[in-house]
Parts: structure tokens; C-alpha cells; sequence
């Protein structure tokens, strides 16, 4: 849809749609076997090679310079097929956004001295809001830079990518304040990959910090500000993620719907059937307008623009979760098995859904901002 | 008010008051020391879930993750040391005799801590379901006594049932789709027995068992009319356990594959053919079948929905725990009002599972296939006779013909439809609607925790995946709601026709 309305983003549309068929389709159940089974290291790096790991990062930062519709076609196509690889582009975006924003030189100099995929990417908690969050690092002054300390959840890239950025209390300020983390410090202990839910290929670790250098990003006490504008953005650019979810778990069903037999005919010919797959379809169409609509919100700046975003966004997971268990069933026993696309669907459209914060809080949140 | 006529009557009317109320009507028939028995099941339950089931789920579903040909061996044998394979056994067959529908309280329990556990125990029960609604006694009378000894020498004997074939799995739980549907397991007549082949796929605990209850046609063009029911045993010539298939959840519990080349199953192990049906009723093959299969799923949807209620429960218990632990803005999650409320219609969800297997289980105990094991007079005689009798004087009547014609008679000939209806819909009553609050409720206690109930290891996501099997097997909840408008409302509207579109 978001192509529909700009025809200029094809190339990009076209480049998602190539990239998901040759690197993505045809391992994904076995990309999906981590932390049991190799990360898929190469789809990595050639994903950072052809530019998905930077899309809406400045040209001279390294990036390729796009917007959020950009972004989000891309999100949308690789997560039709597989959206691990999605969860890995949309927390680097997450990253690169807040760093951007907070100290531009000090993003300019990380991304673009990247050599390699790992110190291009920088890890970040994109499974919470850090404002919401009880439990998080002390960070102490240390002459010109900090020190952190502490314990740091769930932090997503956190085992494949060189730094982090980690948001930390600053003992006399408000808030929280995000710092740049090297995680290469001895200070740095991670934990193994955590087993999660979903999204299997784009990994979480638990991280302890134990007076580990950092460089502050942004002003002190400035990390909900950085973090707010960055999510309000990147809000949509999960709900295209899980657009992209509901797109392969309609295109799934359709196809075994038209050659599974019941009854003597294709399940598909059975009115129930139809009635399950026409309500998949009506909030694919529906998550694929909110999705477009709300990009081109944000991109015409227009009044409250982040309320679209995240008001379409919850609108768009929930949709999502509720479709994915229709996948599943309109393939009965075999939408349970791994050997077709259905289940991991399902299990990733839930793990979408809490990506920048738990769904009531982000609603909340919401409604906190309307009411001032 | 009323005279009595007149109130008679109003009820006999559709919706008939005591279908509609059954509870109401039932509960006093129950032989009281019935709520004695399952108050006992159900603290068996939490003592096994304290000291086997808490500390091993997710230890072991993680150990599947890690290692696909992983089997719980260990498991399966501790069940066994606990005495739950012959637990619902009735005492005339060797077991211990608990009421059958403790078995759904048995199965909340165990299922809120763990789905797969409970599937490793309770999907036995299945297979007992199918050996025992085949009615022959002869044989349930040997396979049983092999379950009680797999008890006695910690060798456990457990019985899978397997009818879903690669091509035909709604098709092969509804008669009016199973001469449409691509069946391909094929039973041929030789002298002595009949020779299968063909394959049985998702077969849970396929290959933990000792006995398979089987389901193979004469034949594939009519197999409403021409199924034979069988028993096969581990190790049978021609009879190989493939593949553990790759599911998403209840992963402790393994499905298997299950392949047949000509493979002899001699006489002695068959138990319900075509020709076998002449023997106790004029009934047609067809509706002895489809009374069969019905008799089967009223007693294991309403399982299926206690399963579906321990997701729910266990969900709840696991978002309760952490809105109770957690702080937001400073104070503790479970003071705010919008959890409040989201964990009360998480409760809500709860409970009405419960009523909802409870009154299927209900209908089972009056008008179906529990409601012998439930009169009063025989209930106290099978509770308090002792073992000796019933293994000299009861056992060996087992070997009869009468007693064979007794069983088929008693379950597959004289229930009347109006009453096979009531259980067969209420039962799919309970199935889906306990199902899919199961699923919800996972839904809602994942949204309430974000991130940390992503992790396995807080056990919420492996609920998720656990429960959607739920609202597959034992018919999808689409076909049960199918089965509920053909058994509750069509019969009173004779122009709605199912199945005929």
C-alpha cells in the first residue's frame, strides 16, 4: 500500500521482496532453531551489506537516508517471510534514531567506521519503554565520561552487536539518560541468548555491568525525550512488521485452503473457511492502510502525528495477534507443525506486539499525552 | 400458578429446561462420596505438581528444544510410580477405580502447570476411551490387565488411539464427511485377521506406547460402513513408529507418526467390524460408527476443556504473580484498576470453563456413557467390593460372549439419540469454548507482563504455544461447532441440514 502512494519507493519494495526470497525463505525454520541451533550470520551480514541495517540512517552517517516509508515497506516484506531479520533492522533503527538525535558526531563516528555488520549494529532494550522500566543501571560520573553499574534486561542484539546503548539513572538527575556502551569491556558480563517467545533470530541477552566505561548520549536526564520522539516514529514501524506477519499468514492460508481436501472438496469451497479467511483478509487490508497512512503522517509532520503512529500501531498488533491464530487453524494439524510458517507467525506476532513496551502501558501512555 | 401439565409442558418445550440446566437438575443424583474422591484426586494433583511437575516443565520442554528426539522416558515412569495410568481404570479391569469425571479436576490441575504433562498422563485416557467404546470385553479385559501389571513392575503399559490420517483428520472424526474424505489406511480380510497398511499421523504419545487402538477400513470408499477397530501392539511386524513430528507447544508430549505394511493383526485383537455389529443391534454399521466415535468425544472434548481451562488457569496464575511483584510508577501493578480488571475477567474466564466441562460431564454422568458407573447402587458396589472379587468372580466373566454382548449393547445400542445428543454437544460445548479462553487468556497475561513474559523460562509464552493445539485436536473448534448447531439447535429446526452446503 505504502508503494501504492509513492511509486518512488518500488526500488526498495523490490530489493525487500528479492532480498527475503533468496537469503530468507528457504532456511527459515532453521534460522529459527536459535539459541539450539547456528545464527545466521551470513543473511546478516549481506543484509547489512545491501543497506537494511541503515535505512532511515543519514547518507553520511552510513546509512541509505529514507523515511519511515522506507523503512517500514522493507520491515513489511522481510516479515512476510521471516521477521527476526526485521526485529534485528527495527532495534538498529530504534538505536540509530535516539543516537541521531542525542550526539549526531558520536552516531556519525560509530556507523559510519563500521567495518563489519556486529560494530553497525548497537544493541538496545527495544522490548520496553525505559521510562516504565523499575530496574535499571546506576550511572556514576567519571571525569569527562561515565560509568555504569548495574543490571540491564532483555537486551535485544545485545550477543552479535560490538556496543549497546543502555539507559541508565544518574545519581541527582531525573529520569534516565541513555549511554554508549562498549560491549566488549571485561565490565560487561552477558548472559546466554534468552529463549524467547518468538523472533528467535533476532536475539536478547541479559546483560550485568560492573563499572563499565560509557559516553552519555543526548543531555542528562534527556533519555525519555530522546526515547518518545524515537518511538513515537518507530511505533509504526512495528506495526508494518506485524502487517507483514498478517500478509504471510493470509498468503499461507490461501494457498493450503485452495488444496487441502475435506469433505470431498477444497477446504476452501467450505463457507466457514472462507468466513475465517475473509476476516484474515479484512484486517490485512486494514493493517496495511494504518500502516501506510500513518507513514505518510508522520512524513507530512502533521498535527499529533505520533498519536497516529502509536494508536495505529496497537490497533495493528492486535489485529495481528488475533489473525495469526486463524493462520494456524485454517491449516488445522499442520499449522501447528513446524514444517509450514503458520506457528512461528504466531508465536512472532506476539513478541512484535511488546516491542517498544508492554501493550496496556504503551496505551497509557497514549492517552496520558492526549490529556496532557 | 401453573398446573402441573401446564408447567410440564412449558419445560418440554425447545430449549428443554433440563437440557438446558443440567446441573440443576444431576447434582443431587451423584453418589456424595464422589466429591469425596475428587477432592482426593485434585490434592494428588498438587503434590504431584509440587514435587514432579513444577520443578521438571520447563526444564523439559526446553530439553526438546535442545535435543528434537528427546522422549520423556523419565516422566512417563514417574506418572506410573504415581499410579495415574490405571487411576480411572475401572476397578473391574484391574485399576483403581476414581470416578471418571475427577479426571477433568485431575487434568485442570496438572494442565495449569504444565499442558504436556498433563497430555503424557491423561492422553492414555483417550486410548482407554476408544478400547472401551469398541465394547468388546474380551479384549479390554487383556490389554487392561497389561496396564495394571505395567503398573505392579514399573514397565508402563500406555494406550495411544490412533484415527487422524495424513490426508483425512476432520474428515475422520464425522460421519457425514468420511466417505468424501481421502482415507487411505486399508484393512483387507484374510483367513484370521486382516492386513493394514496405510499410516497414522500427530498420534500423541505414539511412541511411548505399548497398544494402539486402530482405525482401518475395508473399504476407502465407505468407510463409514466399513471400519474395523483393532488393537496393535509395539514391535508388531509391519507396524514401525516414524517420525516425532515438530510441533510448536506441548512438546513434552510426542506425536508420532505411525506406519503400516502389511502388518497381520490376527482376530483375537479386532473389536468392532462391520460384522460384529449385526451381533448385538439391527442398527445400520454406519450410525453404530458415528455412536462410537461420539461416545469417544463426549468424554474426551470435556477433557479437551479442562485442558483448555488449566491454560486459562495457568495464565492467570502466572499474571496474577507478576502484577502482584511488579511496580509501575511506584506501586505494585496489581493496585492499579485496569489490572484489576483485567485479571478478574482473566478469573472470569476461569470459572466459566469450569462450568463449562463440568456441565458436559454432567450430561455424561446421567444420559451417556458414565451414567451405569454412576448409579448410586452400583458406583458403592464397585467402590467398596473388595479387589479379590472382582478378580475371581468379575474377571473372568470378562472372556464371555455375554459379557462382550453387554458392553456393546450397553454403549453402543441403547443410548437414545436425544440423549447422544446432549453429550456429544455439550461436549463440544466445553471444547471450544474453554479452548479458546485459553488461548485468550494467554493473550491478555502476555500483553499485562510485555517482555518478561517473552521469556521462556517465566513460562507464559510456552502456556501460548502449548494451547493453540487445543483448538486443533480432538475435532478443530470449527468442527465442534458444527457438531453443537447438528446435536442442540438442528434437531429442533428439521430444515437445517450440516455438512450439506
Amino acid at each position: 500500500m505504502i508503494t501504492t502512494f509513492n511509486p518512488d519507493l518500488k526500488p526498495f519494495e523490490e530489493l525487500a521482496i528479492s532480498f527475503a526470497a533468496k537469503e530468507l525463505s528457504k532456511s527459515v525454520e532453521e534460522h529459527d532453531r536459535y539459541p539450539f541451533g547456528p545464527f545466521f550470520s551470513e543473511v546478516l551480514d549481506k543484509a547489512y551489506e545491501v543497506g537494511l541495517l541503515g535505512i532511515t540512517l543519514p547518507e553520511n552517517f552510513g546509512g541509505i537516508g529514507q523515511g519511515i516509508s522506507t523503512l517500514c515497506t522493507v520491515l513489511d516484506h522481510i516479515a512476510q517471510v521471516d521477521s527476526s531479520l526485521g526485529g534485528i533492522i527495527l532495534t538498529n533503527a530504534i538505536s540509530q534514531e535516539i543516537m541521531t538525535s542525542g550526539d549526531g558526531e558520536l552516531a556519525k563516528n560509530v556507523f559510519a567506521d563500521a567495518a563489519s555488520s556486529s560494530s553497525f549494529l548497537v544493541a538496545f532494550p527495544s522490548f520496553s519503554n525505559p521510562g516504565q522500566t523499575a530496574n535499571m543501571p546506576a550511572a556514576e560520573r567519571s571525569g569527562k565520561d561515565f560509568t555504569l553499574k548495574g543490571r540491564l534486561e532483555f537486551l535485544v542484539l545485545g550477543n552479535i552487536a560490538s556496543s549497546a546503548l543502555i539507559p541508565g539513572r544518574l545519581s541527582g538527575t531525573d529520569g534516565y539518560s541513555f549511554f554508549l556502551v562498549d560491549l566488549s569491556d571485561t565490565g560487561a558480563k552477558k548472559s546466554e541468548p534468552i529463549f524467547t517467545l518468538g523472533l528467535h533470530a533476532c536475539p536478547a541477552v541479559d546483560v550485568d555491568l560492573d563499572g563499565v566505561k560509557s559516553r552519555l548520549i543526548g543531555a542528562e536526564g534527556g533519555g525519555e525525550a530522546l526515547f518518545e520522539a524515537a518511538s513515537n516514529k518507530l511505533h509504526t514501524a512495528a506495526a508494518a512488521m506485524s502487517a507483514g506477519i498478517m500478509k504471510g499468514s493470509l498468503g499461507e492460508a490461501l494457498a493450503y485452503a485452495k488444496e487441502r481436501s475435506q469433505g470431498g472438496r477444497e477446504i476452501i469451497n467450505w463457507s466457514e473457511m472462507r468466513m475465517i479467511l475473509a476476516n484474515m483478509a479484512v484486517k490485512t487490508k486494514v493493517a496495511d492502510l494504518c500502516v501506510a497512512q500513518a507513514c505518510r503522517a508522520i512524513e507530512a509532520n502533521v498535527q499529533d502525528w505520533g498519536h497516529f503512529s502509536m494508536s495505529s500501531a496497537l490497533h495493528v498488533h492486535e489485529l495481528s495477534c488475533e489473525l495469526v491464530n486463524d493462520g494456524v487453524q485454517a491449516l488445522g494439524g499442520n499449522g501447528y507443525m513446524k514444517d509450514y510458517g503458520q506457528e512461528k507467525r504466531y508465536r512472532d506476532a506476539r513478541q512484535v506486539q511488546a516491542f517498544l513496551g508492554a501493550a496496556p502501558l504503551k496505551k497509557l501512555c497514549l492517552i496520558k499525552e492526549m490529556i496532557g | 400458578m401453573l398446573s402441573r401439565s401446564e408447567v410440564k409442558s412449558k419445560i418440554s418445550r425447545y430449549p428443554e429446561f433440563e437440557d438446558a440446566a443440567l446441573s440443576l437438575h444431576y447434582a443431587r443424583r451423584m453418589p456424595k462420596a464422589m466429591l469425596k474422591e475428587t477432592q482426593e484426586v485434585v490434592a494428588i494433583a498438587r503434590k504431584f505438581n509440587d514435587e514432579v511437575g513444577r520443578p521438571l516443565a520447563l526444564a523439559l520442554d526446553r530439553k526438546t528444544h535442545e535435543d528434537p528426539n528427546f522422549f520423556p522416558w523419565e516422566l512417563v515412569k514417574k506418572a506410573n510410580e504415581w499410579g495415574f495410568y490405571t487411576m480411572w481404570v475401572p476397578k473391574l479391569f484391574g485399576g483403581k477405580g476414581y470416578n471418571m469425571p475427577s479426571l477433568s479436576y485431575f487434568v485442570e490441575e496438572i494442565g495449569s502447570v504444565c499442558l504436556g504433562i498433563a497430555n503424557v498422563i491423561c492422553v492414555h485416557y483417550l486410548g482407554i476411551a476408544g478400547l472401551m467404546m469398541a465394547g468388546n470385553a474380551r479384549v479390554v479385559k487383556k490389554v487392561m490387565k497389561e496396564v495394571a501389571e505395567g503398573e505392579r513392575t514399573g514397565n508402563p503399559c500406555i494406550i495411544a488411539l490412533a484415527i487422524t490420517e495424513p490426508t483425512a483428520g476432520t474428515d475422520v472424526e464425522e460421519i457425514d464427511l468420511e466417505d468424501k474424505g481421502k482415507i487411505t489406511c486399508h484393512a483387507k480380510k484374510v483367513k484370521d485377521g486382516y492386513i493394514v497398511n496405510g499410516s497414522k499421523i500427530f498420534i500423541s504419545m505414539g511412541h511411548l506406547s505399548k497398544w494402539t487402538v486402530l482405525y482401518a477400513y475395508t473399504d476407502l470408499k465407505k468407510s463409514s460402513e466399513s471400519t474395523v477397530i483393532m488393537m496393535v501392539k509395539e514391535g508388531m511386524k509391519g507396524f514401525t513408529i516414524g517420525t516425532h513430528e515438530n510441533k510448536m507447544g506441548q512438546r513434552i508430549c510426542p506425536a508420532s507418526v505411525l506406519t503400516f505394511e502389511e502388518c497381520f493383526i490376527p482376530d483375537e485383537l479386532v473389536m468392532l467390524e462391520p460384522s460384529s455389529v449385526k451381533k448385538f443391534t439391527d442398527q445400520k454399521v454406519r450410525d453404530i460408527k458415528m455412536r462410537h466415535i461420539d461416545y469417544i468425544v463426549s468424554i474426551t472434548r470435556p477433557a479437551v476443556g479442562s485442558f483448555g481451562t488449566s491454560a486459562a488457569r495457568g495464565a492467570f496464575e502466572a499474571a496474577l504473580k507478576y502484577a502482584n511483584e511488579t511496580e509501575m510508577d511506584g506501586k505494585l501493578m496489581i493496585n492499579s484498576e485496569w489490572v484489576q480488571c483485567m485479571l478478574a475477567e482473566m478469573y472470569k474466564n476461569v470459572r466459566l470453563g469450569r462450568l463449562a466441562y463440568t456441565e458436559a460431564n454432567y450430561a455424561n454422568q446421567h444420559r451417556g456413557v458414565y451414567n451405569l458407573l454412576q448409579m448410586k447402587p452400583i458406583y458403592y458396589m464397585l467402590k467398596y467390593l473388595p479387589k479379590a472379587y472382582f478378580d475371581t468372580v468379575m474377571f473372568p466373566l470378562l472372556d464371555t460372549r455375554l459379557a462382550t454382548w453387554l458392553l456393546s449393547k450397553w454403549y453402543l445400542d441403547w443410548q437414545k439419540p436425544k440423549d447422544q445428543h446432549c453429550c456429544t454437544g455439550l461436549g463440544s460445548l466445553a471444547k471450544f469454548s474453554c479452548t479458546d479462553i485459553g488461548v485468550r487468556n494467554c493473550q491478555m497475561a502476555l500483553e499485562l507482563m510485555g517482555q518478561t513474559g517473552l521469556r521462556h523460562e517465566n513460562g507464559v509464552e510456552k502456556i501460548l504455544r502449548d494451547a493453540k493445539l487445543l483448538q486443533i485436536y480432538e475435532g478443530t473448534n470449527q468442527l465442534n461447532r458444527l457438531n453443537l448447531f447438528k446435536s442442540l439447535i438442528a434437531p429442533a429446526f428439521p430444515k437445517a441440514r450440516v455438512f450439506e452446503e
